[in-house]
């Protein structure tokens, strides 16, 4: 029985920086070009690491923390992380308050690596990641206080393995469709995404989480990617789960079909990216909130008018 | 009993004899250090003890035959037994270094005369078991305080931070005799135990009545306007100890008072939970706001006392609702983080005062840089600050874990108990938001980055007792947030003392529920141990350059334009803007010639700007009209003392 999960593990750990591609792929396709190989993550973490690094003089042990925390922190969160239907590796009553709490300490220590830097755009792109992410876990814990409601558990199992979130889908429909649509934005804020932050922007002005890294070089540098890399993994495979929520049956079947709406989340990251502009700083809180909004009216209803 | 009067008798007795030694500052240091720290550790040993065999302990005294002194531990009581004498007496080891001027000999012993009685103090106020016990203690706590708080009265703003501290201690005592006068003319007794059989109504008044009372004490909003004004004056280990734990004493105050009065009313839950959700988050986004750094810590003591008022209020709905899973986890939670709290603040205070005693000043944007010279201290608040961050694997998170678990159970209510579970949930999530915010924010501005000022002396770690200290508070942050079974079963131990029905509520069933923490804990230890030698292989054999940080194309970068924690926090506050409003002092630049001008901005408390407009304004008012009673005529005076009598006598 455990057989399965690890290797869907494994799995995941694998093809994490590939999925991350696809968005760069479909950004290249919207803007008539031909963009990098798929497998062109894979390509930059072995040059990162066979690379050496450069230390800012003004960097204590902090900075060299950052990268590994937020990385161990992204690595341990997969393992609460049921995909394609199955269990996940690990899971206890529970374990969802500790999941999001670790992705916290793993923000801690990149706002810390960030400040460490005495640079001024550090400092900034510090204090915004500081910011938005306080209502995306507000809205997370609104999203998880109606999934409690309607299973009476705590655990990312009882949610997205198994029968759920079919199960979910027929008894609260309406309302899993206001939690898909606030679980999106969450993806997109969380990994710092378009409309919230452009990962390819120029101005360090404007950036959040390119802007926290900017000093980091070789290994660490390729730490932190990975970590980006799992951490956005993480939020599209609960996206796609609840996408399709359905489970074929054969294992290799069942990979395939979660692999095929997996895909589609990211195509949807990279439409979205290409066929969107940033939104300026200041509005940026009120999308967010958005979010909020959804997971509140999908608790009414479900308080209403679902039993 | 005889260890807890012991450990008393040493502790005063360290404060009497350092008035004695006067001339030999260094032995008076050492006589009061040692006889406080050993009192503590008898104290302490006693406590625990008694926490872990749970028989009522009593001791009575009478006083010249016309009340009784008298004394008695529970659980409830020796749960905070713990922390009170475990930080007083680490504060006392950290005050052998930290009080090192010679030249204030006086000052120094006046303040360990204090520090003894603050301490004896607050353990008679946990252990009372009649209102004049409790009652005395309580003032003894009050006043000794006071007089720690203005330990620096030379500056006015120190006097001033002291009286704001006596009226509301003083105010919030008023409150507490209002509650014991309502019990005393119903019952007729002293002893406490008596509450239980008040009839319903005068129990929700009374309990009303010592929740502001206790609760001016503990620093619930809005009634924790002296905590950001006392702190800062006070000095640190003197913080440590009023926030770590003295404040803590009104929470097991309204504990106390809610466990005598035995009220099945959802009513108090509500009350607790609504009050705790106030303080917690506008706590934490006052705190963020803060120049300085004490007040700062000030400020998030506010939260983490809503945090466990979420906690008590959740655990209140439980028993009221009969949900004793919620009641369990919500009253176990708001007890850890008692005492989880009592370990980071004190751990954050200390290295606070270590920062100050070096740079020589509490602003914060004028540090910078200080973990580089100053590395066991950065590390210990390091430490501190992840476990007030609520994080995972330090001991913040554990409270915080149970107290969601007993909120979660909440939510599978109906109505009220529904509605409140919910939102103490969503503001759980906004405070541990909130609070990494803000102690990224005092970690990256003061330890991080470069020195935006000089600073008064040469950045340097040459007091072991101020180290070891924090070493230990830091090392039990991460002690019980990876093994908290033991904390959880004394949180439990005070659980059962609280007579919810439960009798002595076993440990087992939870034993899993710790048990996944530690394991998590320890999982991710583990990943963390094989990425850190993936990362030594990486590096193995490569150079490493050293270079200015990226200035983006700026050459000439000064450690002025790095980002201050007031910009750090400016959008986050910007959203709380109805109830944080920003004031700015700053005149416009004008003429040919512009003059050089200033710039000064502050988030005001709302609660200090309406208590002083609708409270304090029409009383002075009213008070200003009724000066001529206060003539200065001796005469009349007697006349007033006579006509009291006499309408006393005749009336009453």
């Amino acid at each position: 029985m455990m057989i399965k999960p690890l290797i869907l593990y494994v799995l995941a750990m694998l093809s994490a920086p590939f999925f991350s591609a696809v968005i760069l792929k479909v950004k290249a396709f919207f803007g008539g070009k031909k963009g990098p190989p798929l497998l062109i993550n894979y390509y930059t973490l072995i040059k990162l690491f066979k690379k050496g690094a450069v230390y800012s003089t003004s960097t204590t042990l902090i900075f060299k923390l950052g990268p590994m925390v937020s990385l161990c922190a992204a690595l341990t969160v997969l393992l609460f992380l049921p995909m394609g239907g199955y269990p996940s590796v690990l899971s206890f009553n529970g374990d969802v308050i500790f999941i999001f709490y670790l992705l916290g300490l793993g923000r801690f220590f990149t706002i810390a690596a960030a400040m460490d830097t005495a640079s001024p755009f550090e400092g900034m792109g510090a204090a915004r990641e500081a910011y938005f992410p306080i209502i995306c876990e507000a809205t997370m814990f609104m999203i998880l206080v109606l999934l409690y409601k309607l299973t009476q558990d705590l655990q990312l199992n009882a949610y997205f393995s198994g029968a759920q979130p079919a199960g979910l889908w027929s008894i609260a429909g309406s309302p899993m469709f206001f939690v898909l649509i606030a679980l999106f934005i969450i993806l997109l804020t969380e990994n710092s995404r378009v409309p919230v932050d452009d990962p390819a922007t120029h101005l360090e002005l404007t950036m959040i989480h390119e802007v926290m890294v900017l000093d980091h070089s070789g290994p660490d540098l390729a730490f932190i990617e990975l970590g980006s890399f799992y951490k956005l993994f993480f939020y599209s495979s609960l996206v796609a789960r609840l996408v399709f929520p359905f489970k074929p049956g054969h294992f290799m079947l069942n990979i395939g079909q979660f692999t095929l709406v997996l895909f589609m989340v990211y195509v949807a990251v990279g439409v979205i990216e290409s066929v969107m502009a940033r939104y300026r700083m200041d509005k940026v809180p009120k999308f967010v909130l958005t979010s909020f909004v959804l997971a509140f009216f999908a608790t009414i209803i479900t308080l209403e008018f679902i039993r | 009993m005889n260890l807890f009067f012991l450990s008393i008798l040493i502790i005063v007795s360290g404060g009497v004899l350092s008035l004695c030694l006067l001339t030999r500052f260094t032995q008076m240091k050492m006589v009061a250090v040692g006889l406080i720290g050993s009192g503590c550790v008898i104290g302490l040993v006693d406590s625990l003890y008694k926490l872990f065999h749970p028989v009522s302990y009593m001791a009575s005294f009478n006083y010249l035959n016309a009340f009784a002194i008298s004394f008695e531990t529970d659980g409830l009581s020796a749960f905070f037994l713990v922390p009170i004498f475990f930080v007083s007496l680490l504060a006392a080891i950290y005050s052998f270094h930290y009080m090192n001027n010679p030249g204030e000999s006086l000052k120094t012993a006046v303040n360990y005369l204090f520090f003894g009685v603050l301490i004896a103090s607050m353990a008679m106020v946990v252990t009372a078991s009649n209102i004049i016990t409790f009652l005395l203690s309580w003032e003894l706590m009050s006043l000794s305080s006071f007089f720690l708080v203005i330990h620096n009265h030379g500056s006015p703003a120190n006097r001033r931070a002291g009286y704001l501290y006596f009226v509301f201690s003083h105010v919030g005592a008023m409150f507490i005799f209002a509650a014991f006068g309502v019990m005393y003319s119903y019952t007729g007794s002293f002893d406490l135990i008596t509450a239980a059989t008040l009839p319903e109504s005068l129990k929700i008044t009374v309990f009303v009545l010592t929740f502001i009372g206790f609760g001016s004490k503990a620093g619930i909003f809005p009634l924790h306007v002296w905590l950001p004004h006392a702190h800062p004056a006070a000095p640190s280990h003197i913080s440590a100890v009023m926030s770590g734990v003295m404040i803590k004493t009104g929470i097991y105050g309204i504990l106390r008072m809610y466990m005598l009065l035995d009220l099945n009313t959802p009513l108090l839950g509500e009350i607790v939970v609504t009050a705790g959700m106030i303080s917690g988050i506008l706590g934490v986004v006052y705190a963020l706001a803060q120049h300085d750094i004490k007040r700062l810590l000030a400020y998030s003591s506010v939260e983490n006392i809503g945090i466990i008022l979420i906690g008590m209020g959740i655990g209140m709905i439980g028993v009221s609702s009969g949900n004793e899973f919620m009641a369990v986890m919500g009253f176990a939670g708001a007890l850890l983080h008692v005492m989880n709290h009592s370990i980071f603040k004190s751990l954050l205070f200390m290295g606070a005062g270590m920062v100050i005693h070096k740079t020589g000043t509490q602003a914060i944007d004028a540090m910078g840089g200080v973990l580089k010279k100053m590395k066991v201290t950065g590390f210990c608040f390091l430490i501190g600050s992840l476990a007030i961050s609520g994080l995972p694997p330090f001991n913040g998170f554990v409270g915080e874990f149970f107290i969601y678990m007993g909120g979660f159970k909440g939510v599978g209510l109906d109505k009220t108990a529904f509605v409140l579970s919910h939102l103490a949930i969503i503001s759980l999530a906004v405070i541990g938001g909130l609070a990494m915010a803000c102690f990224t924010k005092v970690f990256g501005v003061v330890f991080q980055g470069e020195a935006r000022s000089t600073y008064k002396h040469t950045l340097e770690e040459k007091e072991p007792a101020m180290l070891t200290s924090m070493i230990i508070l830091a090392a039990l942050c991460v002690v019980i947030g990876i093994f908290p079974g033991i904390f959880f079963h004394m949180a439990l131990k005070g659980v059962s003392a609280l007579g919810l029905g439960l009798g002595d509520v076993p440990m087992e069933p939870f034993l899993t529920m710790t048990g996944n923490i530690t394991s998590s804990a320890f999982l991710f230890l583990c990943i963390f141990i094989l990425i850190f030698a993936l990362r030594t292989r990486l590096f193995k054999g490569k150079i490493l350059a050293k270079a200015g940080t990226w200035g983006c194309g700026f050459t000439q970068p000064t450690p002025r334009m790095q980002y201050t924690g007031s910009s750090y926090g400016a959008s986050i506050i910007d959203f709380f803007k109805p109830v944080a409003p920003l004031k700015e002092n700053h005149p416009p630049v004008s003429g040919v010639f512009p003059k050089t001008t200033h710039y000064h901005s502050q988030i005001e408390d709302i609660a200090e700007v309406h208590m002083g407009n609708v409270i304090i304004r029409p009383v002075l008012w009213l008070f200003d009209k009724l000066r001529f009673i206060q003539h200065g005529d001796i005469h009349l005076y007697i006349g007033y003392i006579l006509l009291t009598i006499i309408v006393l006598l005749f009336f009453v």
